[in-house]
């Protein structure tokens, strides 16, 4: 349903999507996972065809969006990053002009806007204006604006930064509706968590490159299939570090001057014969603790960094 | 249609905001309304001057001079009010702009060439008002002086005649009458015709002659302060393109099925409908207020190119500017300098020669001075054609650059 190949867009030197290619099904729900910064916004905004790629091709089902772009947009939900409403306008009101850029109009206007802001749980401040909204309530009408039309694609950038718990799990839960529903999803984030929930497939990105696809499973499996160790201590002498890359059926992610991430290799000696080696006095280790194999130590492993870095 | 939703949306957010649309037009208003206060009202000409007269004397001449206020012409302008003492005390409390005191024996003493006052007690609190009291008991005072010496004997005569008991004798009449003819006949030469006349005329459109009406000071202010409001109608219309780039909204609205073509074409129809709406606004609040605007053809029209001319600048101002806070900073400079040189805050036939090229070279000096020729100068559409086609070919130019660098700016990404 979505298919973006070679996507590249530079501002001045600095290069923000490199080479940016994936493919997304129909009613899939694929995660573009990463830091701040790392290139997903630019991605996102090109797909929409909002900014225009140096190179590369965008084709929403069979249309390239920018040969094709009212055609393509009439398909496409967004929601942006921004919360991108009117203020000084009501939900109603909003959604009303949202809905009449669609070509939506009286009866089926209304019971539309009716039906999305009962979905996203606003129904009774439809004719609140928008400034008396919680940072919340906003991002679910942001959320509804991008559904109103019923798009096939729905493009989210980051739609939970921000908002509360139940707020979040509101948002999220519309997405596995929609998705539910047929409609295509593409979702950046850089909560891990949300995209190991959420998403059929992710993409890893840093630094404009996409560095893995795959599903949640493939992506572990990339990891190793091993636990993580997360060490704490005083590690600013080089030599302990060098003891730390010699330990046996261990492979070192990350090692900073207080914490270091390692990783179990499946085939090796396994955890109970690592952890006597790592709890030895005198590598001053303070605290360990052990984690599952997740998006966290994929990220880890690929790029020498945890996430939140 | 993108273009027409976004109209719609623009319109609808300033009905949801009422406050924020009042205090729009609030500006201009009340500029308008202090001008016409401190210079004379909307009452057309009925400035009336309140005097008291505190008449001792209570005769002939004195009763003669109180007469004197109660003319047709002057009727319009005095208000004389017969009081005692008591007349003191509503001075003291600022109840007219001044009191005169004929004092007694007053007639007798004029008559018998006896040196007497008449007293004149003003109002301090008011500034111009007193003063036209003053100086018209002056001239009084000295063409009763003048008359004293000239009919000297024949005012003796007469004050001889009204100290006797019974009624004049004919033939005394009839003496007295003969000598101030004498007198006049001899003077006739002197005093006719004089060498200066005084013709007052109002200006008035036909259209007050036939109301009745007269001089109206916010005729004068009104226009002006309505293209100053419009301005920043136009400002505030514009501020949104900006606000919109800045707040992601531009963005998200062009991930829908909107061109920027369309978003642009929807923003300058909007500030124009809202220019020119704000315009209608103060339009009927000036009929309201007792304006002629001149023929309704004309200065609809005027409106629009006005209008026209508003929008087109304040987008062009807009496009070039980085930032919201850049674009309000450099508008209100303009809009300022331009209505101040263009004649919106004071006629440009009172400002220094060296200015007046450079006021013709601001637009709203084109849109002053067109309503200038249809209230003042009671013209209608014929003589303001080239304001109106100065006004809409330059707003036009001014829109259609002013969109197609925002045009350009949006596509090189600068949303």
């Amino acid at each position: 349903m979505i298919s973006v190949d070679g996507l590249r867009k530079s501002f001045g030197s600095l290069v923000a999507v490199d080479d940016v290619s994936f493919e997304v099904s129909e009613g899939q729900i694929f995660g573009l996972l990463g830091p701040n910064g790392a290139g997903k916004t630019t991605t996102i905004n090109m797909i929409c065809g909002v900014l225009k790629p140096d190179g590369g091709r965008v084709v929403i089902g069979d249309k390239d969006i920018w040969l094709e772009p009212k055609t393509v947009k009439q398909t496409l939900g967004v929601v942006p990053q921004e919360i991108a409403v009117y203020e000084d306008l009501t939900a109603r009101d909003n959604l009303n002009f949202w809905g009449s850029l669609y070509g939506l109009s009286g009866g089926e206007l209304k019971s539309r806007v009716d039906q999305s802001l009962t979905r996203v749980g606003l129904s009774d401040r439809a004719g609140d204006r928008v400034k008396e909204f919680s940072g919340g309530m906003k991002r679910r009408l942001n959320l509804c604006m991008g559904l109103l039309h019923h798009p096939r694609v729905l493009l989210l950038d980051e739609p939970t930064v921000g908002i509360d718990p139940q707020a979040r799990f509101n948002i999220l839960e519309v997405v596995r509706e929609v998705a539910a529903g047929g409609t295509t999803v593409l979702y950046t984030t850089h909560y891990m968590d949300e995209a190991q929930e959420l998403c059929d497939r992710i993409a890893i990105i840093d630094h404009g490159k996409i560095l893995t696809v795959g599903t949640l499973n493939e992506l572990t499996r990339l990891a190793g299939e091993a636990e993580v160790l997360r060490i704490t201590g005083d590690f600013e002498d080089p030599a302990i570090r060098e003891r730390l890359n010699a330990l046996d059926g261990v492979r070192v992610l990350k090692a900073d001057d207080r914490i270091a991430v390692l990783s179990v290799d499946a085939g090796g000696p396994g955890l109970l014969a690592v952890l006597p080696q790592v709890l030895v006095p005198d590598l001053g280790v303070d605290d360990v603790s052990i984690q599952q194999p997740n998006l966290q130590s994929v990220f880890i492993s690929l790029t020498g960094k945890e996430l939140r870095d | 249609m993108a273009a027409l939703a976004i109209l719609r949306r623009d319109l609808l957010r300033y009905w949801r905001n009422p406050i924020r649309t009042a205090l729009l037009f609030a500006v201009p208003l009340v500029m308008a309304g202090v001008f016409a206060l401190a210079f004379g009202g909307g009452e057309g000409d009925q400035i009336s001057i309140k005097i008291l007269l505190f008449d001792e004397d209570d005769s002939l001449l004195s009763r003669f001079l109180e007469g004197a206020g109660d003319s047709s012409r002057s009727d319009q302008k005095f208000e004389v009010v017969a009081v005692g003492e008591e007349g003191y005390e509503m001075m003291e409390r600022g109840e007219a702009s001044a009191l005169i005191h004929l004092p007694v024996g007053f007639t007798a003493d004029y008559l018998d060439g006896e040196p007497t006052t008449i007293g004149v007690v003003k109002n301090p609190s008011e500034r111009f008002l007193p003063k036209v009291v003053d100086e018209g008991v002056r001239i009084g005072a000295v063409g009763l002086s003048e008359a004293s010496q000239v009919f000297r004997a024949e005012l003796a005569q007469m004050g001889e005649l009204g100290r006797e008991k019974r009624f004049p004798a004919d033939l005394a009449v009839a003496d007295l009458s003969a000598g101030v003819n004498h007198k006049l006949g001899d003077l006739e030469r002197f005093l006719f015709p004089p060498v200066v006349t005084l013709e007052s005329v109002s200006l008035r459109t036909e259209g007050e002659e036939a109301k009745g009406g007269g001089f109206n000071i916010l005729a004068y202010v009104l226009p002006g302060f309505s293209i100053i409001g419009i301005l920043f109608l136009a400002q505030s219309a514009t501020r949104d393109i900006l606000r919109d780039r800045e707040s992601g909204l531009l963005r998200h609205l062009l991930t829908a099925p909107v061109s920027v073509n369309d978003y642009l074409g929807g923003k300058c129809l909007s500030v124009f409908a809202v220019t020119a709406l704000g315009f209608a606004v103060f339009l009927f609040l000036g009929i309201a207020a007792g304006i002629h605007w001149g023929p309704a053809t004309a200065v609809i029209s005027l409106m629009l190119s006005s209008a026209l001319a508003a929008a087109g600048l304040l987008i062009l101002i807009m496009s070039l500017v980085g930032s919201e806070r850049q674009g309000d900073t450099l508008t209100t400079i303009i809009i300022l300098v331009s209505s101040m040189l263009g004649g919106a805050f004071m006629p440009v036939s009172q400002m220094p020669s060296f200015l007046k090229p450079i006021s013709a070279a601001t637009l709203v000096y084109w849109s002053t001075e067109g309503f200038s020729t249809l209230i003042i100068r009671g013209g209608g559409l014929a003589d303001i054609v080239l304001n109106l086609v100065v006004l809409t070919v330059a707003g036009l130019i001014l829109m259609l650059l002013g969109a197609l660098i925002l045009k350009r700016k949006i596509e090189r990404g600068a949303v």
